[in-house]
């Protein structure tokens, strides 16, 4: 056998299985998305790109797509923050910093169902913990109907999967932390730089792409979101917690829709692609900048 | 879904496994692997009998579906039926992809399947469900309950048998309407006084508890509505919508004032279904509640209910001039156009239909039987006396839209109420919805 047979045959059982597993799926999701195909109408056709320009006519989906951006936004956002804030103090010394930072973890091994009906409780509106505590604070007079006003649904949701993240996020960016130099820091106080010049100037910036890394993570498994919307709300009221995941499960599962179902789902796909180009292109340029 | 069983000590849930149970399954299934060691065909006693399979969603009681089987195998020698079991009734997405998957197969398995009463007519209408016009005729049809009947039929066929079903219906606070003098309310307008009133007693923080969480529960809520005020949802033969018609607009317009204008439900309703809106009626918060049948068990239960005795139930309220109307649900029996074993199918899903297995279902599951004589059966009005009450509101029983595309309409059906049960501009909505469903089933 030449010399040059042998990498690659080597390599032939990791592209089988990434191709089995990965590009198999997607390439299938994008044909049926070409078809018509229905179990319950038993059709299969190929119907070009008619899903596609009903998918873009369709108000159901741009509902869900503005929700999900939203949420991805919003959740990131928020998750980055906290998660930074609480990063740069559990890096610093103090007594049971170990014992903190094991238990930081916690809401983020939670199973997602279970933080759902969690949340489901602490929001009820009838005899949930937030509104008695809002209310005896006196910060509401009236309690409020979280889950059941289109205002509240999605902010709620959101407040959710912040709580349950932002430890993952803190936990990458103490890693981030702790790959800065020490000598940077303590160089700069020799130079008499303060506390936040010492984090504006030398943290923030090395910190970056590991941030935005994390960012990138967090907002593709963001634009995922399921088990919270099918838990809590199911979609509702009046579809205002609706997402492309959902509504997606909806048409694949419900209605057995397979062409239209894997039509929202490559949409879907595209929209996470696109959103994933974004942020390594910064990403790329943060790192050249820093090193 | 689950009445009270002899010994389930009065919760619903899952199996009651006795030790009785666990060693014969232990048995069993030491005998299974011994056979499958020494290579001998499991099923020894199977020789010379017709070989059929039954799939259904698996329902728990003192028993299982799969003991039932067992009694239909013992019976007789002519038939042999393997149980194949789907997941419960609480995961009926995946019970229908599972029916759906094999359905869609065309070999003839299952033979037999029981089915959720909104899919039947999209099995009918993919040609996967046996009509079953042959095999029964109107003297066997005149003993099922008519609504359920009607559920069971696709295109002016019978494509299902009925087997057992549970419906909606209005549960009371029997203690306070005495209390004030008051007659159970027939109609939505006398509940609502009533409701009120309880309020403004400070006997109740409630008056009327429903659900109005984007989900099936809310379809069946709203049918209940617009069937009472002798409105429909789609036409009677599923082509196009009447839910734009002012029958179901006052209807939707009146679960919207439950909660904006009569103030006796909280704006909390829109987020519920069954469960968060049971609790607060058990904890004697409401004065009524619309609800399935498995409430009744709970609420006699001192454990968890504050309103043991104090509790009623009977049909729902109707708008003047309508009718009492409750959704129906339940599963019923299909067989499989393409089983290569009619008769013995027919057979085997007739004996499961018969009076004797419905009122054995109803005995140890607590579910419903379709057979409206079963109610005068003096052991079932001994052991259940509760399901005996309920044969008024099974005779209301009204099915859900009967159309093959009842997975779309009823997404559709869910978003459209939904809002207008939001926005409260519920004929602009219901116009809307009414053009979607159109779209849908014409």
């Amino acid at each position: 056998m030449p010399r040059w047979v042998w990498p690659w045959l080597l390599l032939l059982p990791t592209f089988l299985a990434i191709g089995a597993v990965a590009f198999w799926p997607i390439l299938e999701g994008l044909r049926l998305s070409l078809t018509n195909t229905s179990l319950i109408t038993r059709q299969s056709d190929f119907v070009g790109l008619e899903n596609y320009t009903g998918l873009l006519s369709d108000a159901r989906f741009w509902n869900a797509w503005g929700h999900t951006v939203w949420f991805t936004f919003a959740s990131t956002l928020l998750e980055t923050l906290i998660g930074l804030g609480m990063a740069l103090v559990l890096y610093e010394r103090f007594a049971c910093r170990g014992l903190v930072r094991a238990a930081m973890l916690v809401p983020w091994a939670m199973p997602t169902v279970v933080t759902s009906k969690m949340f489901g409780w602490l929001f009820d509106g009838q005899n949930g913990v937030v509104n008695w505590l809002l209310m005896n604070l006196g910060i509401i007079d009236a309690k409020i109907n979280w889950y059941g006003n289109p205002d509240t649904a999605l902010t709620t949701l959101i407040i959710a999967d912040v709580w349950k993240t932002a430890p993952f996020m803190a936990l990458l960016l103490l890693t981030g932390l702790q790959t800065i130099p020490k000598s940077l820091t303590e160089a700069a106080r020799m130079d008499g730089a303060r506390g936040w010049t010492v984090f504006w100037s030398i943290r923030l910036p090395l910190l970056m792409p590991t941030l935005l890394i994390a960012g990138l993570f967090r907002a593709l498994d963001a634009f995922r979101v399921f088990d919270l919307v099918y838990v809590l709300t199911g979609g509702g009221p009046a579809d205002s917690t609706e997402t492309l995941s959902t509504l997606a499960y909806k048409e694949l599962f419900s209605t057995l829709e397979f062409g239209y179902g894997s039509t929202v789902s490559t949409a879907m796909f595209i929209t996470e692609a696109i959103l994933a180009a974004i942020l390594c292109l910064w990403l790329v340029r943060t790192i050249r900048r820093v090193s | 879904m689950t009445f009270k069983t002899p010994h389930s000590g009065g919760r619903p849930g899952p199996a009651h496994v006795t030790q009785l149970d666990r060693r014969a399954f232990l048995s069993t299934g030491a005998a299974g692997l011994g056979a499958a060691a020494l290579g001998l065909p499991t099923r020894a006693r199977a020789a010379g009998r017709k070989q059929i399979s039954f799939a259904s969603a698996a329902f728990f009681g003192n028993e299982s579906f799969g003991d039932l089987v067992n009694s239909f195998n013992e019976s007789q020698d002519r038939v042999m039926v393997d149980y194949i079991e789907l997941p419960p009734p609480s995961s009926s997405t995946e019970v229908y992809q599972g029916l759906v998957q094999q359905l869609a197969r065309g070999n003839g398995t299952p033979d037999v399947f029981s089915q959720d009463v909104i899919w039947i007519a999209g099995f009918a209408a993919a040609g996967w469900a046996l009509p079953l016009d042959e095999f029964v005729d109107a003297e066997m049809t005149s003993k099922y309950f008519e609504g359920t009947l009607s559920a069971c039929k696709w295109d002016g066929k019978l494509t299902a048998l009925p087997w057992f079903m549970d419906t909606g219906m209005m549960y009371y606070r029997k203690d306070l309407l005495d209390q004030y003098g008051e007659a159970v309310p027939e109609t939505w307008a006398e509940m609502a006084r009533i409701g009120k009133a309880a309020m403004e007693a400070g006997d109740t923080e409630f008056g009327f508890l429903w659900q109005g969480k984007q989900a099936e529960v809310l379809v069946c809520d709203a049918v209940e509505a617009i069937a009472s005020n002798s409105g429909a949802i789609l036409s009677d033969d599923g082509r196009s919508a009447r839910i734009g018609e002012s029958a179901a607009v006052e209807a939707i317009q009146f679960l919207y004032d439950t909660i904006n204008e009569m103030k006796i439900s909280p704006s909390d309703v829109l987020s519920w279904d069954e469960e968060p809106s049971r609790q607060p009626f058990t904890a004697g918060k409401s004065m009524f509640l619309r609800n399935w049948s498995y409430v009744w068990p709970i609420a006699q239960d001192p454990s968890v209910s504050e309103i043991v005795g104090k509790v009623g139930a009977g049909p729902l309220p109707h708008f003047d001039g309508g009718k009492s109307a409750s959704t129906l649900g339940g599963y019923q029996l299909g067989l499989n156009a393409n089983t290569k074993e009619r008769d013995a199918a027919w057979e085997f899903m007739s004996w499961m239909s018969a009076p004797e297995q419905q009122k054995r279902i109803a005995l140890n599951f607590g579910l419903g039987p379709s057979r409206p004589a079963l109610f005068d059966d003096a052991e079932l009005n001994e052991k259940q006396p509760f399901m005996a009450t309920l044969r008024p509101v099974f005779t209301g029983a009204t099915p859900r839209p009967v159309t093959p595309e009842y997975a779309k309409v009823t997404l559709a059906l869910q978003s459209g109420i939904s809002k207008a049960l939001v926005n409260g501009e519920v004929e602009k909505e219901m116009t809307a919805l009414s053009g979607q469903l159109d779209k849908i089933v014409g």
